[in-house]
């Protein structure tokens, strides 16, 4: 009975996450019902409120921001899974199971950003359609972009949770993180209104800021007007794709080197 | 000398101050199931993980038919199956969904995952069981789970922590089966336990952990044999103890235990020297309510060795 290794092993262990994202589906129709109406009605509400001088249909910039905020909160959820699955020691299972630390890290990273991903799917799905942007190219690189975003955000929960080792400071943590991330980033304000504010920590918070960076190159790529505004989308890709890449490494080699039982020493 | 399966060097493993197990140093060898006796918080469950890997050792090492834990986890990982004194599952899992990935992450195909593991849950009395949620499962079920993970994977080493606490008695019976026909297939086990009549009816060596350390190994009547000539003479007396010095005076036949009422001497021919202790307490006035010789049992051996009561 030959023990799967390599990327067939990685792909086992990503089931594991998919057999608990089956589980979600009530959950899931939940979500995508309310992300429906806080994009038809409230979405709409606000953006008639706001009125941004840069030549902008902030409607449509609000969606984008708010799958990005989706995305990136559904990538911070893994930290409560994965925290969870510490306390009733299904860490301890995995780290007996057949495969090499670096497997078992690839795998629930990727797992938990494929669950992420199938999670948001209908959502990215809707907010193309509202945005003009459902062409097979624009789909296909809003996918891939939302799929690496999302595996650089998972790697840092994997990290942090390994640190962490309770549910209590996880939840803490990341509820405090979530909410900072959100706030300090281009998700619901442009980032030139924000430089125009003449608040210099504001803005390179935001300007460093991963969330930004994903939810302006999405935004680049399907709001003519917003490109080059003031992020070029070569620069944000690389560093979505950087983070998400250094992460994940950062990742396996903490699983390789320091993970046992009870979390990291 | 039969081929070694697990060789423990010097292994120690501590968690900040404190020393879980210390200088452990033993050898299982191979196809046998070896018994891991102790109270809880003994270190067996710590040495047992650091066996899977799931562990680091802070120094010293451990060799799993010839690898190390330290250097080749992967590959020891590779030979051996555990079954977690805690059933590993959340509330919400199902029997059936964690049995087929544990399947295919052994190494079976999703067609074989799925036969394998109904041939394993009818084996256990699971299948009726399949998909209920963990919560809804009784212990000794959750046992089976644990355990069915090991007969799935077929592993050259098991591992079971505690496999039947918290187990009524019938499910004790079919688990030990279960174990003794591994053995036969030509699994090594190694069981943890704190029951001795466990340890005695299953284990053809035991191991005893006792605060961290070893204090004996070998078959159960090389254990036996550690007690001085193997006889324990208990003598229930009226009145309430016995002063110091009567203490210290019958401790020129073997060493001397007090529980409760009652007396116990760890002696050589005791059946010759019982007479002797009568007539001593005669002299004194001190009444004897009973007097008897046993045969040591693995409680007293484990008394013995480690001078402490089992259940702490």
């Amino acid at each position: 009975m030959p023990i799967p290794h390599g990327f067939k092993a990685v792909l086992r262990v990503v089931e594991w996450d998919l057999m608990k994202l089956k589980r979600q589906k009530a959950f899931i129709a939940m979500r995508t019902a309310w992300f429906i109406i806080q994009s038809l009605v409230f979405g709409y509400a606000i953006s008639r409120i706001a009125r941004p001088d840069i030549g902008v249909d902030y409607y449509k910039f609000y969606l984008l921001g708010l799958y990005t905020a989706l995305l990136y909160s559904a990538s911070i959820a893994r930290a409560y899974i994965i925290a969870d699955e510490f306390d009733d020691g299904i860490i301890d299972y995995h780290l007996s199971l057949p495969l090499k630390r670096s497997v078992l890290a690839a795998g629930r990273v990727l797992g938990g950003a494929v669950s992420t991903l199938i999670f948001t799917a209908p959502m990215m799905v809707f907010i193309l359609f509202l945005t003009g942007g459902l062409d097979p190219i624009s789909f296909l690189i809003s996918i891939a972009s939302a799929f690496t975003f999302s595996i650089g955000v998972v790697s840092f929960v994997v990290i942090i949770v390994m640190k962490l080792k309770s549910t209590d400071t996880t939840d803490i943590f990341f509820g405090t993180i979530d909410a900072i991330l959100v706030r300090l980033s281009s998700v619901f304000y442009p980032l030139p209104i924000i430089k125009a504010l003449n608040i210099p920590a504001y803005y390179y918070s935001a300007l460093f800021n991963p969330l930004t960076h994903f939810a302006d190159f999405l935004r680049a790529l399907v709001l003519p007007e917003y490109f080059l505004l003031e992020l070029s989308p070569a620069q944000s890709m690389f560093y979505i794709l950087g983070l998400g890449i250094g992460l994940l490494v950062v990742a396996i080699e903490l699983f390789e080197r320091k993970l046992e039982a009870g979390g990291v020493k | 000398m039969p081929d070694l399966a697990v060789e423990i060097k010097g292994f120690t493993k501590r968690f900040g101050e404190t020393v879980a197990v210390d200088n452990l140093t033993m050898d299982i060898y191979d196809g046998e199931i070896f018994g891991l006796l102790g109270p809880n918080g003994s270190g067996k469950t710590t040495t047992l993980l650091t066996i899977a890997t799931v562990y680091k050792p802070t120094s010293g090492d451990i060799l799993v038919y010839g690898h190390s834990v330290v250097r080749e986890d992967y590959i020891v990982r590779k030979l051996i199956g555990i079954a977690f004194q805690e059933p590993k599952a959340m509330w919400v899992d199902k029997p059936w969904d964690l049995l087929t990935w544990h399947a295919k992450i052994s190494g079976y195909s999703s067609s074989d995952a799925r036969r394998v593991v109904r041939e394993v849950m009818e084996e256990l009395g699971l299948w009726e069981h399949r998909n209920k949620y963990f919560y809804q499962l009784s212990g000794g079920t959750r046992k089976k789970v644990e355990l069915a993970k090991v007969l799935i994977q077929r592993p050259r080493l098991a591992i079971l922590d505690e496999p039947t606490a918290q187990v009524d008695v019938i499910t004790k019976h079919v688990l030990w089966d279960i174990i003794k026909k591994m053995r036969k297939q030509g699994t090594t086990m190694i069981v943890a336990t704190n029951d001795m009549f466990e340890a005695e009816k299953v284990c053809e060596r035991i191991g005893i952990i006792y605060r961290g350390r070893l204090r004996k190994v070998g078959s159960i009547e090389e254990l036996k044999d550690a007690i001085p000539g193997g006889d324990i003479l208990e003598v229930s007396v009226e009145g309430h103890g016995l002063a110091e010095a009567v203490l210290e005076d019958l401790s020129v036949y073997g060493r001397v235990e007090v529980r409760g009422d009652v007396l116990r001497i760890y002696m050589n021919k005791g059946e010759e020297k019982s007479l002797e202790i009568l007539e001593y307490f005669r002299k004194r006035n001190i009444g004897v309510k009973r007097i008897m010789i046993k045969e040591p049992t693995l409680d007293d051996v484990f008394m013995y060795v480690t001078g402490a009561k089992l259940r702490e």
